[in-house]
């Protein structure tokens, strides 16, 4: 072991002999307030009110879907309807053609 | 190392999964000699150790279904604090190299006892002379500034680094050789370097 080894061992030593610090027992309060913090990060669901707000847009949605299942033929055939009447004579090109 | 003996642990720990409070406090209290003493051995620049302390604990919380009981449970909160010390370490930047000036007086004459060893380093300079290691400690790796710091000042045995760390010991004794190269280099660096 070179001299430099030797000295930073003795260094070592040295440091080793200070004292350890202090108290090691929880400062007051310091629990309390750790165990607090804790069960507040770990929130494991959703609040009451948003529990509640997902299931009734679920519940929606899926009146939605029977709605627009149930009243099906009655859309189709509005819109067949519709077309139907688009069809029909035009006004303006009967204004515009004036020669026929 | 906290008593475990006179410490009902299975059953906080279960009440603490019920989300017990009180269970909650009894165990940070329990466990609080163990995390601080890691947290004053690995404290980063600017960080209170009450904050640290604090964060450890948190994180145990937050993983606290995740512990099976493979390895005792303060070898678990221990490996926590030492990863969460590791943590804050990488997130403060390393001092560069260590002079002369950087010492105060107290830690000049200790380096100067230490280098001559014409006088032994008087026990009232061994507080300097820990803060004049942790100077040097700080240039360090925290993975090598932990290994040194556990073998060197805590005196453990690689075992116990490893049961403390969770890193297997053929990986605490590479680290161990390595970091102690470096903490000489820096160590030859310093004393080498230009007294102003």
């Amino acid at each position: 072991m070179n001299e430099k080894e030797q000295s930073l061992k003795r260094l070592m030593e040295a440091a080793r002999r200070a004292p350890a610090p202090g108290d090691e027992s929880a400062p007051f309060g310091f629990s309390t307030r750790v165990a607090a913090r804790a069960f507040e990060a770990a929130q494991p669901s959703p609040p009451s009110f948003a529990r509640v707000s997902l299931r009734v847009a679920g519940i929606a949605c899926l009146f939605a879907v029977v709605a627009v299942g149930v009243n099906y033929k009655a859309i189709t055939s509005a819109f067949d309807d519709e077309s139907a009447a688009a069809g029909g004579d035009d006004p303006v090109s009967d204004v515009v053609n004036l020669d026929s | 190392m906290p008593d475990d003996q006179s410490f009902d642990l299975a059953g906080c720990l279960d009440r603490v999964r019920k989300r017990d409070q009180i269970a909650a406090r009894e165990l940070v209290e329990h466990l609080h000699p163990l995390v601080i003493r890691i947290a004053r051995s690995h404290l980063p620049r600017r960080v209170a150790e009450e904050d640290l302390a604090q964060d450890i604990f948190l994180k145990m919380f937050t993983r606290i279904d995740q512990y099976k009981g493979e390895v005792p449970f303060t070898h678990w909160v221990s490996r926590i604090a030492v990863t969460t010390c590791i943590d804050h370490l990488r997130a403060q930047k390393r001092r560069p190299e260590l002079r002369w000036a950087d010492l105060s007086e107290r830690e000049t004459d200790v380096l100067d006892s230490a280098i001559t060893n014409e006088n032994d380093v008087a026990p009232d300079d061994a507080l300097a002379a820990r803060e004049l290691v942790q100077k040097l400690l700080e240039r360090l790796k925290p993975e090598d500034r932990m290994v040194v710091q556990y073998l060197d000042l805590d005196q453990k045995s690689i075992a116990e680094i490893s049961a403390l760390t969770g890193w297997n010991q053929t990986l605490v004794k590479v680290r161990a050789f390595r970091a102690r190269r470096k903490l000489q280099r820096l160590y030859r660096e310093l004393t080498e370097s230009e007294r102003t």
